[in-house]
């Protein structure tokens, strides 16, 4: 029973709900930022393009631009594992379950979402917060985002100063194969996350166009727009 | 085996100096990093330390780390603790062959068991039940099992003893391991790796235990601390020039002569734990990144696998042909993803477009 919505929500029938709650916007425009500085500096260390001359004690370029890409990464880090405690604290569209499907519902909603994204289906089928197939999606995003954590905390442990706490994240070397493996991993992660900016921006527009609920607008202002009869099946579901 | 004096003597009459021999023990200081008094106390303690018995077994290696243990220059105090202990068994050194050297091992093995040295070199084959390596009938296992498993302590000398090294890395064709794996629960292991490993560190390394009756602490990789403590970039003599983003572009270019940082050229120092830019080598004369060449990170574990391509910042992904690299697949793939994003928004439109006079238009393009 999947109301089309191929035309704008009447005024009438459309009913504001408040989706993304502030922590959820603001941890995930943290987590946008971040990125952007870490990979234009991640970037830079990896292949200093930048050609420095004159005496070493007068410049210090890696060195300012580490300092940057490092405390990007303590708000990437913050961000991201906010927001993983939010799952478990927040509204029903920030729940861990709306990233691993769980339920017969979801797993349905990911069937047909896939059956729309591959044209098989005009319409997306009718969800709130995410779909459940791009729920699932961002779960592997948040895995490819821990990895990240990981392989840079174990980057960074033997750098830090001597009697720093975060000489203790040295453990984590072996576990990703030793620090050039883990060197080579943190840079195909910053690519994976690239590659899946643009997939999340074009995927934000297209829902936003073809069910005009503000899909777009929503991560600003934490609302989108929907029918009774969309509201009605999701709390069914919560209900179940 | 109360042998006091032994060193004295031996000092005597090899004609050194009582003050190269505190100068001797004032390195080692240094490089245990023990504040300067100690080096007075290590001299003393030095000469009235019993002298340990060592035996040294030859696996699959190349008698590199016997070359820089040997240091075939002017003879030092290093050479003659390391030369003049009881060194029972040593295949390149030793003059006994056959039989007879054979049963000096086992004699050594059998009338000390439990409190010789056991230092071993080159990795252990275990494909082919060990055939790879033999000597006098038995296999690189069964002798390593039974010198090692009899010793005080065994130093895996070298990286393909401490992890396998060259004989182990891909493909690996005779299933060689590291010591510590192939004897596993070994009492007392330590790991000295680097290709070769610094004679000085194996020197320090027997100093202190001769010295501090005990063996020094190790890291995850059991490796002394005071020789694998710090990462070679932290204490590089370039580091100046990877702060301030001054690097070598090319071999021979400008920056290459004013000695800017090798980082670029594929320098592994960021990612290899030893003391080589303090220690140095051939006696302090010079190490690898002071003339000009990085470092190819040989203390480490897999440093075959890993660290290649030597000259070049990132390993190679498996699987993938030398000359590509990961930017040019990242950067392939980000604009695939585009692409085909781009594609599905204009099919998208051009449905919309086709499709709009239907109304309702399910599965009609799905067929």
């Amino acid at each position: 029973m999947s109301a089309a919505l191929a035309r704008p929500i009447p005024e009438s029938r459309r009913i504001r709900v408040r989706v993304w709650e502030l922590p959820v916007r603001i941890a995930h425009w943290c987590i946008v930022f971040s990125i952007l500085v870490l990979a234009a500096t991640g970037f830079y260390i990896g292949h200093p393009f930048i050609s420095v001359s004159g005496m070493a004690r007068d410049h210090f370029v890696m060195g300012t631009i580490k300092v940057i890409h490092f405390y990007a990464a303590i708000v990437f880090t913050l961000a991201v594992l906010s927001r993983l405690v939010w799952m478990f604290m927040g509204n029903r569209y920030a729940r861990w379950n709306q990233f691993i499907p769980t339920s017969r519902r979801r797993l349905h909603n990911m069937y047909e979402s896939l059956r729309f994204y591959l044209f098989i289906r005009r319409d997306p089928p009718p969800v709130i917060g995410h779909n459940a197939l791009a729920g699932a999606a961002y779960s592997v995003i948040y895995g490819i985002c821990l990895v990240m954590i990981g392989t840079g905390l174990a980057m960074y442990a033997p750098q830090a100063p001597v009697g720093s706490p975060m000489r203790w994240f040295a453990f984590l070397i072996p576990f990703f194969g030793g620090l050039p493996t883990a060197r080579l991993i943190h840079h195909i992660g910053m690519w994976l996350l690239l590659a899946f900016m643009v997939h999340h921006v074009y995927s934000s527009i297209l829902v936003s166009a073809v069910e005009h609920n503000a899909t777009i607008e929503s991560i600003v202002s934490g609302n989108k727009f929907v029918t009774p009869e969309t509201l009605a099946e999701e709390s069914e579901e919560s209900d179940a | 085996m109360g042998n006091h004096g032994w060193l004295t003597r031996e000092l005597k009459a090899r004609g050194v100096s009582r003050r190269e021999f505190v100068k001797f023990c004032a390195s080692m200081a240094a490089i245990l990093a023990l504040p300067p008094p100690v080096a007075a106390k290590l001299a003393d303690t030095i000469e009235k330390a019993e002298k340990p018995t060592l035996v040294w077994l030859e696996f699959q290696d190349c008698a590199g780390n016997t070359e820089s243990f040997l240091r075939a220059s002017r003879p030092t105090v290093a050479e003659i603790i390391l030369e003049k202990i009881s060194l029972n068994y040593h295949e390149t050194v030793m003059a006994a062959a056959g039989h007879q050297a054979e049963d000096a091992l086992y004699k050594t093995v059998k009338d000390h068991a439990g409190k010789y040295i056991a230092a071993v070199e080159g990795s252990i084959p275990t494909g082919a039940d060990g055939a790879y390596c033999t000597v006098g009938g038995k296999s690189a296992l069964q002798i390593a099992r039974e010198v090692c498993g009899n010793a005080a302590a065994t130093i895996a000398i070298g990286t393909c003893a401490a992890f396998g090294g060259i004989p182990a890395a891909s493909p690996n064709p005779t299933g060689a391991v590291a010591v510590g794996d192939a004897v596993p629960g070994l009492k007392n292991l330590i790991n000295v790796s680097a290709c070769p490993a610094n004679a000085e560190n194996i020197t320090a390394l027997l100093v202190y235990y001769m010295t501090m009756k005990q063996w020094p602490p190790l890291d995850q990789y059991r490796r002394p601390l005071f020789a694998y403590g710090k990462l070679i970039h932290d204490n590089c003599e370039r580091r100046a020039h990877f702060d301030a983003g001054q690097y070598v572009e090319a071999w021979g270019d400008e920056e290459h002569r004013h000695g800017y940082c090798l980082y670029k050229m594929g320098c592994k120092g960021p990612v290899t734990f030893q003391n080589c830019p303090v220690v140095r080598w051939n006696e302090g004369t010079n190490w690898p990144i002071g003339c000009g060449h990085p470092c190819v990170g040989c203390a480490e574990p897999n440093f075959w696998d890993k660290m290649t391509p030597f000259y070049r910042h990132l390993e190679n992904i498996p699987g993938f042909a030398v000359g590509t690299n990961v930017d040019k697949v990242g950067l392939g793939l980000t604009a695939a993803v585009g692409a085909a994003f781009a594609a599905h928004g204009a099919i998208e439109i051009a449905k919309r477009k086709l499709g709009s006079g239907s109304g309702q238009s399910e599965g009609k393009k799905g067929e």
